[in-house]
C-alpha cells in the first residue's frame, strides 16, 4: 500500500463530509420553501441551482486534489 | 486499474501551436454547434416545425430564466450566457459519445502501453474551462464597468461602505473576484473530469464479469445517463453562474449611501421561469 492512496483517500472522504451536509441543509430548505409556497418553484430553481453549485465546489476542490494525488504524482 | 492523464496529451504540433486531443474535441463542439445553428436558422420558421420546437425549447426556457432574474439589462447579456450553456453543453455531451476517450494510437510509456486517444473530452482539460472562466471574468466586469462607471466601479471595487473597514474588507472583495475564476473553471473541470474518470473505471471493473453476467453492459450504461445529467447540470451552473456575476456587476451601485438598497438584489421578474418544476 502506498501513502499516495491513503492521502487520496483521506482527502476526498474528509472533503465530502463539509459538502455532504451543506448539500442536504440546501436541498432540504428548498423543498421545504417549495412545499410551502408551490407557485414559488419556479423562482426558487435558479437560486437553489447556484446555491448548490457553490456548495458542491468545496466537494470538487477536495476530488480535483485526490485525482491530483493519485494520478499525477 | 485504469490508466488516467490529468492533463490532455499531445496529438502533434503545428509550429508553436502544440494541438492536444482536448483541443480536438472542443473543435469538434465548435463544429456540431455551427452546423446545427445553420441548419436550424436556414429553414426556421415563425410557427415552428417538431425539430425546430425541440432545439427552441432548451433556448427558450434559458432564456425565461435570464429574463427572469437577469434584471432590466438582460437582454444585452443574454447571448453570451446562451452561447456558454450551449457550447458547454454540446462539449459535454460530446465527450460521452462512444470512441471518445477510447480509440487512439498505443504508446510505449515507461515500458506500459497506453493509449492516447484522438478525442479528448474538451471540458477534462483545464484549459477550455479556465478559458471560458476568463471570458466570463471579462465579461462581468466589462458590464460592471458599462453600468457604473469607471469611477463608480473603482469606488465599488476599492472602498467598503463603512470607510475605515477598507484595509479589511478590499483585499477580501479583491481575492473573492478572481475566486469566482478559479471556481468556475475548477467546478467544470473536476466534474467532467471525474466523470470521465468514473466512467473508465466503473468500465474496468466490469469487463472481467463479461463472460458470466452482462454487467459490462449495464452498470456503465446507469452512469452514463447519470454523466448525461451531469453535463447539462454543470453547464446550466456555469452559465447561471455567469449570469448571475454580470447581473451582480450591474446592478452594484451605491451611490449616496442613503439609498444604497435600491439596486442590490437582482429584480426578480414577474414572470416566472417557465418550465422549471
Amino acid at each position: 500500500m502506498d501513502l499516495h492512496t491513503l492521502a487520496a483517500g483521506l482527502a476526498m472522504g474528509l472533503g465530502g463530509i463539509g459538502p455532504g451536509i451543506g448539500l442536504g441543509i440546501g436541498f432540504s430548505k428548498a423543498m421545504e420553501a417549495i412545499g410551502r409556497n408551490p407557485e414559488a418553484s419556479g423562482t426558487i430553481f435558479v437560486p437553489y441551482i447556484l446555491g448548490l453549485a457553490l456548495t458542491e465546489a468545496i466537494g470538487i476542490y477536495a476530488l480535483v486534489v485526490s485525482l491530483i494525488i493519485l494520478f499525477a504524482s | 486499474m485504469v490508466h488516467v492523464e490529468i492533463k490532455a496529451e499531445e496529438l502533434f504540433a503545428i509550429g508553436p501551436l502544440i494541438v492536444t486531443n482536448s483541443m480536438v474535441g472542443v473543435l469538434l463542439a465548435s463544429v456540431v454547434l455551427l452546423l446545427a445553428t445553420w441548419w436550424f436558422t436556414r429553414r426556421s420558421a415563425v410557427v415552428p416545425s417538431r425539430g425546430q420546437s425541440m432545439i427552441e425549447l432548451p433556448i427558450e426556457f434559458l432564456a425565461g430564466v435570464v429574463r427572469g432574474t437577469g434584471g432590466k439589462r438582460w437582454r444585452q447579456f443574454a447571448p453570451l450566457i446562451l452561447a456558454i450553456f450551449l457550447y458547454v453543453l454540446v462539449a459535454n455531451w460530446l465527450s460521452l459519445l462512444p470512441g471518445v476517450g477510447t480509440i487512439g494510437l498505443a504508446e510505449e510509456v515507461d515500458g506500459e502501453k497506453i493509449i492516447v486517444p484522438f478525442v479528448r473530452a474538451g471540458a477534462a482539460d483545464l484549459n477550455f474551462t479556465l478559458g471560458l472562466a476568463l471570458i466570463s471574468f471579462v465579461a462581468f466586469i466589462a458590464f460592471g464597468l458599462r453600468a457604473n462607471g469607471l469611477r463608480g466601479y473603482l469606488k465599488e471595487l476599492l472602498i467598503a461602505e463603512p470607510a475605515y473597514m477598507t484595509p479589511l474588507l478590499t483585499p477580501i472583495h479583491l481575492i473573492s473576484e478572481l475566486s469566482r475564476v478559479i471556481s468556475l473553471s475548477m467546478r467544470l473541470f473536476g466534474n467532467v473530469f471525474a466523470g470521465e474518470v468514473l466512467l473508465a473505471t466503473m468500465l474496468a471493473l466490469t469487463t472481467a464479469t463479461v463472460f458470466i453476467l452482462p454487467l459490462a453492459f449495464v452498470v456503465p450504461g446507469v452512469f452514463l445517463g447519470l454523466e448525461l445529467l451531469f453535463g447539462l447540470v454543470q453547464a446550466l451552473v456555469f452559465a447561471l453562474l455567469s449570469m448571475t456575476y454580470i447581473t451582480l456587476a450591474i446592478a452594484e451601485h451605491r451611490q449616496h449611501g442613503s439609498d444604497d438598497h435600491s439596486g442590490e438584489a437582482p429584480e426578480q421578474g414577474a414572470a416566472p421561469a417557465h418550465g422549471s418544476a
